[in-house]
């Protein structure tokens, strides 16, 4: 027991202090962060700003109800658009539109809106603008126009605008996410926090699984790991790894729960000083989910692991572990890939057996507890399955690994990895 | 007290691998407070036998006593071990490597590193304690790997090629450092292919072949056994046919002006030097001579291959 506890730490020392370590501990959430605050200060940034356009009406008389349409738009107390000028003849001529781009490209004008003669019954206008990546500006214009447009034909056909406007009226269906803990209303944001979850766990998976394959190759290729099992027992050498790599990780994620912790909590405090209006979706994370995430990372890695111990115990070149570890990898990524599955339905039958289903149920099993918390049952079968595969995985594993640690050259074949199950 | 004569005791020890043997019922018996060599061609079975005494391997059949006592978890900790193929963590400070290797040996991490300050005063090492191995010598490293070998003080020291990758100087430091440990009642177990080394430094040695025990014992007495039947002989004038006369050389190895006469068994030197007197030769020198540790060795093996 002493000596396992020997090999944990200087597994756990000699990683903690690597720079890779503090690189990644610091450089993950700040990227993950900085996509957050970006997108938020991109969505502020656009409702911020008044856009200046122009509308050239050759149809006629459509200018007035897209520029009163327009007008209505507001955003943070600031009108969304500014018009600058109207222009209203049946046939525009080059000098106004020339005139107006050349505005465009000085700056002075965001864009100009033009109505053809034949909007009517073609259906067709054009904005011209210097930013084309906006989709929400480009939706706001586009329901303006069609608006003015349907309301002229009606009115054509003798029917009043506002009463059909009356009876179309639609309804709005806002989605409210119930939890045990009440209600939020429903933005996308449950959907970013499983994805999170599970990019998370899908990327340290693989991280800590390959490290701890590396480790193993490391001993193998130094010779070290012949002196080290004149010391100790093999599988006490390996389950000491294990842990050592799985307390590096353990440290990484209780530093990035605190971080996330505090940002929950303050986060929304901090956006509401710079800025009183930005509407924050509120991310729904409580306490209980890091448990899940630490835990399932553990059971995930765990059981990843003594596959890629066993992998770098086999092989004596990079290449070698390079084809051997890809199948490991595989089944992490193809986990990753049945995300649409859970998402979709996170209660259907084939999502629940899914997540039940060890090597797939760390990543599964978070996206349905981030998703909709499955029952307590599902959650502790399914750690307890992955707890019993672990230990099956592990007795094999160990075999292999006890055995070719001291095996130089080749790779074994499957025939000869079976032979060393016999050896002592 | 009678069991501590022998530090290690092989009992008709038996591990195969598939269809191959590779210590084959294998007894053995080295003596406490003695330095022994472990000879024997490549692939006789040598690393396997040391693997099995570390209980790094288990014997498919046989016993392996240590100290007196079966092998148990715990008597990994009274030997300590210098594997053939050297190796440490190359990213990891020297001190720190000693001092976990030695704690895993069953020394306090204190005391540990105490000791590894002392050995690597000793060895010249002492500023290059909190470098990174990898930033060490190839030679540098083979003296951590040799501390690392006897830092925890084990009773038993298994050493595999302990003089490659060392110059003159450090190879001295380091036979040195075996004798003193031999003289403070260590066992020193030595496996290697350098003849010479065996011949001055080792008391008892076992050659193994095909991983049976063909010859063992102690060196001067097994040395002495083969000795008395090798006259070296010089000589000028005759055409040498007094050699064979008599009966008495078994076989006889011609090195130009030196000749060396193997006796047959029980033959009496006196009538080859009467022989010679007979032929009218003159003698110049006429020596009874053990052969050097090589040719037994050679010997020993072809015989068994024969």
């Amino acid at each position: 027991m002493r000596k396992i506890g020997l090999v944990i730490k200087r597994e756990y020392i000699t990683r903690v202090r690597t720079k890779a370590f503090i690189l990644s501990t610091i450089g993950l959430p700040l990227l993950f962060m900085g996509t957050f605050g970006f997108s938020i200060y991109m969505a502020t940034r656009q409702t911020n700003r008044t856009l200046k356009i122009a509308i050239v009406d050759e149809a006629g008389g459509l200018a007035t109800p897209i520029a009163r349409d327009l007008a209505g738009k507001v955003s943070n107390g600031k009108p969304q658009f500014e018009l600058v000028k109207t222009v209203e003849s049946p046939a525009a001529d080059r000098d106004i539109r020339d005139e107006l781009l050349a505005d465009i490209q000085r700056g002075r004008l965001d864009a100009f809106l033009l109505v053809p003669q034949d909007a009517l019954r073609q259906g067709i206008a054009e904005l011209h603008a210097r930013n084309t990546a906006d989709f929400s500006l480009m939706g706001t214009i586009d329901r303006a126009v069609s608006n003015a447009v349907i309301a002229r034909r009606l009115e054509q056909k003798g029917i009043q605008a506002s009463d059909v406007d009356e009876i179309v009226k639609g309804v709005n269906v806002r989605l409210i996410k119930v939890t045990e803990q009440g209600e939020t209303e429903e933005k996308g944001q449950t959907f970013v926090v499983a994805i999170m979850l599970g990019v998370l766990l899908y990327v340290t998976l693989i991280v800590y699984g390959v490290a701890t394959m590396r480790s193993v190759m490391e001993e193998k290729s130094t010779r070290i790991v012949e002196l080290l099992v004149s010391s100790i027992k093999p599988f006490h050498l390996l389950v000491g790894k294990m842990l050592g790599v799985a307390g590096v990780a353990a440290t990484q994620y209780l530093i990035w729960g605190v971080a996330a912790g505090t940002v929950a909590a303050y986060g929304g405090a901090m956006a509401a000083a710079i800025d009183p209006e930005a509407s924050i979706p509120h991310l729904h994370l409580p306490a209980v989910w890091m448990a899940y995430l630490l835990l399932f990372f553990l059971a995930g890695y765990l059981l990843y692991a003594a596959l890629y111990a066993a992998v770098g115990a086999m092989v004596s070149t990079e290449q070698e572990a390079q084809q051997l570890q890809t199948p490991v990898t595989l089944v992490i990524v193809f986990s990753f890939l049945l995300f649409n599955v859970i998402l979709r339905d996170p209660n259907s039958t084939t999502s629940v057996v899914l997540s039940l289903v060890p090597f797939l149920s760390p990543i599964l099993m978070i996206l349905r507890i981030a998703v909709q918390t499955p029952p307590l049952w599902q959650i502790a079968l399914s750690l307890g399955l992955s707890v019993v595969t672990t230990t099956g995985v592990l007795a094999i594993s160990a075999k292999i690994y006890r055995v070719g640690v001291l095996m130089y050259g080749k790779r074994p074949s499957l025939v000869e990895l079976l032979r060393w199950f016999r050896y002592t | 007290m009678a069991a501590m004569r022998e530090a290690v005791a092989l009992e008709r020890v038996t591990k195969r691998f598939d269809t191959v043997t590779a210590v084959d019922n294998l007894s053995l018996k080295i003596r406490a407070g003695a330095i022994f060599g472990l000879l024997g061609p490549n692939g006789a079975g040598k690393t396997t036998t040391l693997r099995m005494m570390m209980r790094i391997m288990i014997p498919d059949e046989g016993d392996i006593r240590l100290l007196g006592e079966l092998l148990s978890e715990r008597s990994q900790e009274v030997i300590g071990y210098l594997p053939e193929e050297r190796g440490l963590y190359p990213r990891m400070r020297v001190k720190e490597v000693l001092v976990f290797l030695a704690a895993l040996k069953g020394l306090s991490e204190v005391e540990a590193g105490r000791r590894a300050d002392q050995w690597l005063e000793r060895f010249d090492l002492a500023h290059w304690a909190h470098k990174k191995v990898i930033d060490l010598s190839k030679g540098m490293q083979q003296k951590v790997q040799f501390i690392a070998a006897v830092i925890h003080r084990p009773p038993v020291i298994i050493l595999d090629e302990p003089f490659t990758g060392l110059d003159p100087v450090n190879a001295v430091m380091v036979k040195d450092i075996m004798l003193e440990l031999r003289d403070q009642g260590a066992t020193v177990i030595l496996s290697t292919h350098r003849m010479e080394q065996v011949e001055m430094m080792c008391d008892s040695i076992c050659l193994i072949h095909k991983g049976r025990n063909i010859l063992d014992g102690d060196l001067k007495q097994i040395k002495q056994s083969y000795g008395k039947n090798t006259v070296r002989i010089e000589y000028s004038g005759g055409d040498g046919d007094f050699l064979k006369a008599g009966g008495a050389a078994a076989s006889i190895n011609r090195y130009g002006a030196v000749v060396e006469v193997k006796l047959n068994p029980g033959a009496d030197p006196q009538e080859l030097l009467k022989s010679a007197v007979g032929h009218g030769v003159r003698i110049s020198r006429f020596e009874l001579v053990e052969p050097p540790l090589n040719d037994i060795f050679i010997e020993k093996v072809s015989s068994v291959d024969a």
